[in-house]
């Protein structure tokens, strides 16, 4: 019995543990290649970078408006209403939107989107075989396929940061107009409490936010197997690892930030 | 490789490999391709156990077998698709798993490869297919490419088709396209995935004669994968018979055809009674 509780716990964790060693190869691969010449990946680029764009754009808009409009929006301006204190809204999306929303929809929208568009298309390749021909026809589809991937990606999530924040404080902007109140104290508190490290702190997370998206869902499509069947597995698993380590990254990065800038901890 | 004499069975004792007697005829020419020992798994299933197989210089040798017994597996480890968990696979005299990265790129360039079902790039139209090895690994120029293919295409009968994309063409004109582009480069090996598989017997035929045409022109190690005997009797100058992972006989063509191994003879003559069943 116990035993095979053991064998049963043992397997899966195994697996999961050679899965995540070949993505750290596959991370070490991709950046190794992207940095030596040549650099055969510029068109692809561009493609993925406008496909990323095209995709996510809209899906990001709606998505930041309304979470940032309902979370600490409506939900922080009544428990501020308690204290007769809404001007603080302001800077209370700095710490909700700016350090933590704002990248976390876009990662979610960019990996939820994105990101599994990219794992169907490769398991798709895979599974019919063209990822084996381009290997035998001398092509590496690391340098011709991760690559452009992997920096399209860092750059398009990256950028939809700052959109996202755009989109997520207009949605704080309703919210204070939803509850009657002018926009003056708002402006105030959220630049008040709004710093330079704030801004890069979440561009440079949700950059690699994007690197990781990329990394999960390029191995996911790059090693399915068994068909259409085996190309749904592949981005199902894809999503839920993508997300699993953006939101472990995620509490990696926070603490580490608030331990090396602690000035940012100080709300004001 | 070695010669093993014949009927001293290699593995004795083991059940489960009754009929393989393991005997490597001698060919007229070198090997250009060596399995030395491969053993191959994926998790549980032991595909390849033990193979020991060589494929000859110059001659169209084929690896028949039933289906799951890791045929196509060979093919992955000739070009470095996949490595063996133990033993060595050489090619022209390099070690494929030893290979650095780069190496193996090179080494490629010799290789045309045929796979199950064409392997066609879904982005590309057909003409940009067959294309592609030559504009990404010569300096010709479009009108010297433009030339190549539409002759290669027009051989397998696609001249009219090399606008349309992947997915407007049968799985038969896929298998075809891609056999186009497999021998665009004049590669030295050329690696078919049953070629047979899902084209009606004429064209079967036809494919089998432009096998052995392009053959007698180029030259060099052709190896084609099938379970399809009438195909073996046409082009067939080398046969391998591979069964549980490891190969039962192995030699030329003719000298297979007229083997006592009961195995053999059955698998030859696609007789419903003998030591190969359901199973």
């Amino acid at each position: 019995m116990v035993r095979s509780v053991a064998e049963r716990a043992y397997l899966p964790t195994r697996n999961l543990l050679e899965e995540i060693g070949d993505m750290m190869i596959l991370t070490g691969r991709t950046i190794s290649s992207a940095l030596r010449p040549p650099y055969p990946y510029g068109g692809e680029f561009v493609s993925q970078f406008l496909f990323a764009l095209r995709l996510c754009w809209f899906p990001l808009l709606i998505s930041t408006v309304c979470i940032c409009y309902a979370a600490p929006g409506l939900q922080a301006a009544n428990f501020l209403t308690i204290f007769g204190a809404l001007d603080r809204l302001g800077g209370f999306f700095v710490l909700g939107a700016v350090r933590e929303i704002g990248p976390s929809v876009t990662a979610i929208v960019v990996a939820g989107v994105a990101g599994t568009a990219i794992t169907a298309d490769l398991g798709a390749r895979k599974v019919r075989e063209e990822l084996d021909a381009l290997q035998v026809l001398g092509v590496d589809p690391v340098k011709n396929l991760v690559v452009p991937r992997f920096l399209a990606l860092m750059v398009v999530t990256g950028l939809f940061d700052i959109y996202a924040l755009l989109f997520g404080i207009f949605g704080g902007i309703i919210a204070e107009l939803v509850n009657s109140q002018p926009l003056g104290p708002f402006w105030n508190t959220l630049f008040a409490n709004a710093s330079t490290t704030d801004l890069w702190g979440s561009v440079l997370k949700t950059t690699i936010y994007g690197a990781i998206i990329a990394i999960v869902c390029c191995y996911k499509g790059m090693s399915a197997s068994g068909g259409a069947e085996g190309v749904g597995r592949a981005v199902n698993e894809a999503v839920v690892l993508a997300f699993t380590a953006i939101f472990s990254f995620d509490y990696v990065f926070t603490q580490t930030l608030l331990a090396t800038h602690p000035q940012i901890l100080v709300i004001k | 490789m070695a010669v093993t004499e014949p009927g001293k069975p290699p593995h004795e004792g083991e059940e489960e490999f009754p009929f393989h007697s393991g005997e490597i005829r001698p060919s007229s020419s070198p090997d250009a391709i060596e399995f030395v020992d491969v053993h191959k798994s994926f998790g549980r299933n032991h595909v390849l156990r033990g193979l020991n197989m060589a494929l000859p210089e110059d001659q169209i040798s084929m690896i028949l077998g039933p289906s799951g017994t890791g045929k196509s597996v060979c093919i992955k480890h000739i070009v470095g698709l996949l490595y063996p968990d133990e033993g060595d696979v050489i090619v022209h005299g390099h070690s494929i798993p030893s290979l650095r990265d780069a190496d193996l790129f090179d080494l490629r360039k010799k290789f045309g490869v045929l796979f199950q079902d064409g392997a066609l790039f879904g982005s590309m139209n057909l003409y940009d297919n067959v294309a592609f090895p030559l504009r990404q690994h010569t300096e010709k120029g479009e009108e010297e490419i433009a030339e190549i293919v539409n002759l290669r295409l027009s051989e397998v009968g696609l001249s009219a088709a090399n606008e349309k994309m992947p997915n407007e063409l049968s799985g038969g004109m896929r298998k075809r396209a891609g056999f186009a582009r497999a021998l665009v480069l004049e590669p030295d090996i050329v690696l078919f995935d049953e070629p047979d598989s899902g084209l009606d017997p004429v064209r079967t035929a036809l494919l089998c004669e432009l096998i052995k045409e392009v053959h007698a022109e180029n030259g060099g190690c052709y190896v084609v994968i099938t379970h399809d005997i009438m195909s073996a009797r046409r082009v067939a100058e080398h046969i391998s018979v591979l069964w549980k992972g490891r190969i039962v006989e192995s030699g030329p063509a003719e000298e297979l055809f007229a083997s006592e191994n009961p195995f053999v003879r059955q698998f030859l003559s696609g007789e419903s009674a003998g030591p190969l069943g359901m199973e």
